[in-house]
């Protein structure tokens, strides 16, 4: 048996911080990243591979997103030919849960902010 | 599906091996079992949020997954034999705990013998050492093509 190398437990523990006592001093606007960050969309990527067949890549697509065929063979093709493709859009949660899906069937999936 | 005795046994011999991978779970030290169970997260800068992720969802994924195999077993073990054929029926539901468990299995064997896309199993002498796998992987391949194409329909 391999043994497990998963990341040290102790760091999951939330972390306690001091409270700040001196209040910060601010430089002049909060930047512009900071207003918008938490509600950045997240784009799901599924990166192309030499395994997973391409009639299986469209029978994922259709099933967990309920993408027509035609949607799907596209997205499949996108994959294929440029090497990834943007197939679900959303929340953190809802990305987080759909690579997540996509892993579960095998596929090679990532999240990222559109660029 | 009807399969010669060999086939069956192959089939037989996927819950096994494929078992104690998946029950270790991701190690990005091992190519296999980082293809099994891949980052959601690549900007390292999101490393936090990639752990929780991992906590969250590896332990649904890998009893999902384990799932699949017992089913595959199950499916096997009540097969028949009839004319030296193994006859197996399985209905639409056990098709897709099939094809995650084949394709798993696919994933697991392409990884280590670092299969291309543009494969072809004929330029590999006979002689190779990795020819009998590539044979398995390239049957495999196979059944779960047909697989899919009775899915969909």
């Amino acid at each position: 048996m391999s043994p497990r190398r998963g990341p040290a437990r102790a760091s999951t523990a939330p972390v306690e911080v001091e409270p700040e006592v001196e209040p910060l001093e601010t430089v002049g606007e909060p930047e512009e990243e900071e207003v918008v960050g938490t509600d950045r969309p997240w784009l799901v990527i599924v990166w192309n591979d030499p395994v997973n067949l391409m009639s299986y890549v469209v029978f994922v697509f259709q099933k967990l997103f309920g993408y027509s065929r035609k949607k799907a063979t596209r997205l499949m093709m996108q994959v294929h030919q440029e090497g990834k493709a943007a197939v679900s859009d959303g929340t953190r949660e809802k990305a987080e849960a759909d690579v997540a899906r996509l892993h579960a069937h095998g596929l090679w999936a990532t999240m990222e902010h559109p660029s | 599906m009807s399969l010669t005795e060999p086939e069956a046994e192959l089939l037989r011999n996927i819950p096994e091996e494929l078992r104690p991978v998946l029950e270790a779970g991701r190690d990005p030290d091992d190519p296999v079992r980082e293809r099994l169970f891949p980052r959601a997260y690549l900007d390292p800068t999101e490393d936090l949020a990639e752990q929780e992720w991992q906590e969250l969802v590896h332990p649904e994924l890998i009893r999902e997954r384990l799932k699949a195999l017992e089913r595959l077993a199950e499916t096997l073990s009540r097969a028949t034999t009839r004319k030296g054929r193994v006859e197996i029926e399985i209905d639409a539901d056990e098709a897709q705990a099939w094809l995650g468990a084949l394709n798993d299995a696919r994933l697991a064997l392409g990884t280590r013998l670092g299969v291309t896309e543009d494969l072809d199993q004929a330029e590999l002498p006979s002689d190779h050492p990795d020819a009998a796998a590539y044979a398995v992987y390239g049957w495999l391949t196979w059944v779960q093509g047909d697989l899919v194409e009775t899915l969909l329909g």
